[in-house]
């Protein structure tokens, strides 16, 4: 009979420990379900979506070495705009991206300027290489050709794409619920910066066609 | 509740009883919390630009392996068509579509082949295996989009090469049909080209790919279910209101669960929802 009494009690004590374990399980999923994972979910994002950017950006800048030297067996000549391409790729890629280029403007806005810089310069060697038939028909060429065209257009689609995931993240700073988490619990996330449309604007084809046909 | 005349030992009983349904309640909701979650949050990149990009212009409805909107393609070749690449993607998992439309209503082609074939989630979705080739006749503008996961075998270059001598003469010819048909052909050969690598793609989207998610999500479902069912019958029986009041709430989290995870799976063909990062080449005729 003790021995009973005894066994119900201790199932119940563990039925009561099972219980309370269960219920701080569910309240952090509550808690979940209100949004305290939304930040980290998507910074973490938002530094894919980045990383994805400096990825083709990188790819842009491992073909051009190699597209120069093509250029250069047809147009030797075209001097100055090879190495105002070179110069300008060296510039991109020596510069070393400080740790929170997402988050400094100033950092953010020389990482832009540098790559845009040298969107312009290619875009001008593009418009040169026209001047030369055998070159622009030159299998190597060609092939380089359409390497750095499908390069151009994932940087477009990877800069969207991190446009999208900065969006969602500077979002959820600053609406409701995002907000009190931030200042409860993420209070050192900074809202990240984005892409200015006037970069763009600058790196448009165009005005480099312009240019060089004046 | 207690009645006079039960022995202190059968009221112990009785609590301990209830302590445990709540226990077995609150896992139950943690379950169906845990799926919500994963509904919502893991797929809410996604979930969230995929209608936005719909509404936007109105993207062409993926009725098939070829959706011909500009009406290019004669109903025998594209039959033709259809049954290659179902073959094709039997054999490797690979999808290849193919989209004529009539306009690009002034978008660049490239974001309009790249939103369309995110939209479609072409190519199974770890894998990003899938192609567009995408016509737009009165811009005069072709495209092969390439998914993230076949970069490597059907590269920029060979999609440049493939769209400047066959899509392009044949175009100017005025003979879409056939054009379409043998750039089909070629992307087909090229992707087939790394045999090896293609029978370990189909390997990989046949059985650890595909299946292992649908067998988790099934047995997580038909677990929550029943925990759900078990609760139902525990919760009369130890009687609280507030008990059957979560029955019900649970019951509301797992609908939406159900409806949310349902979509992808339509009837068929669909896109596996690969997608792309703007791989390819472009050609104009």
């Amino acid at each position: 009979m003790d021995s009973v009494v005894t066994s119900v009690r201790q199932a119940h004590g563990r039925a009561g420990i099972g219980a309370r374990l269960a219920a701080i399980a569910g309240i952090c999923l509550m808690l979940a379900g209100c949004g305290i994972n939304n930040i980290p979910t998507y910074e973490e994002q938002a530094r894919a979506a980045w990383s994805q950017v400096l990825n083709q950006y990188q790819r842009r800048a491992d073909l051009i070495p190699n597209l120069v030297e093509t250029v250069e067996g047809f147009a030797a000549q075209e001097k100055d705009v090879l190495t105002s391409v070179v110069e300008a790729r060296s510039r991109a890629t020596a510069t070393q991206l400080p740790a929170d280029v997402l988050t400094n403007p100033d950092a953010f806005k020389a990482f832009q300027d540098n790559q845009a810089a040298l969107s312009g310069a290619l875009s001008r060697l593009l418009v040169v290489v026209e001047r030369y038939p055998e070159l622009k028909s030159s299998q190597n060429f060609l092939a380089l050709q359409s390497q750095l065209e499908g390069t151009e257009n994932r940087i477009a689609v990877a800069r969207r794409d991190y446009i999208e995931a900065v969006r969602l993240y500077n979002t959820e700073l600053r609406t409701i619920p995002g907000r009190w988490w931030r200042s409860l619990l993420y209070a050192d996330t900074e809202p990240m910066q984005n892409f200015s449309v006037e970069a763009e604007t600058i790196e448009t084809p165009k005005v480099e066609f312009n240019r060089s046909g004046g | 509740m207690a009645r006079r005349g039960v022995s202190k030992q059968a009221l112990e009983v009785r609590r301990a009883r209830r302590m445990f349904g709540w226990a077995v309640a609150l896992f139950a909701v943690m379950g169906a919390a845990i799926l919500f979650l994963n509904g919502t949050i893991g797929t809410s990149p996604d979930a969230g630009t995929a209608p936005q990009a719909a509404a936007q212009t109105g993207l062409p409805t993926l009725s098939g392996r070829v959706v011909d909107e500009a009406d290019l393609i004669d109903a025998a070749t594209e039959q033709a068509i259809v049954d290659k690449l179902a073959a094709f993607e039997a054999r490797s998992s690979d999808q290849v579509v193919v989209a004529t439309i009539v306009s690009l209503g002034g978008e660049p082609l490239e974001d309009y082949a790249n939103r369309l074939f995110r939209h479609w989630g072409l190519g199974q979705a770890g894998e990003n295996n899938g192609v567009l080739l995408l016509v737009a006749r009165d811009d005069r503008k072709v495209r092969i989009e390439v998914g993230y996961g076949l970069e490597g075998t059907l590269t920029d270059a060979l999609a440049k090469l493939i769209i400047e001598e066959t899509l392009v003469p044949a175009f100017r010819a005025g003979e879409f049909a056939r054009g379409i048909a043998e750039g089909t052909d070629q992307i087909i050969a090229v992707l087939s080209g790394d045999t090896a690598e293609l029978e370990a793609r189909a390997r990989r989207n046949a059985t650890g790919g595909q299946s292992w998610p649908v067998i988790i999500f099934v047995a997580l479902w038909f677990g929550i279910v029943f925990t759900g069912i078990a609760f139902a019958i525990l919760a009369p029986i130890f009687g609280r209101k507030t008990g059957k009041g979560r029955y019900e709430w649970l019951g509301i989290e797992m609908t939406t669960t159900g409806s949310s995870s349902a979509s992808s799976s339509s009837g068929g063909f669909s896109g596996g929802g690969g997608s792309s990062g703007g791989g390819g080449a472009s050609g104009s005729w």
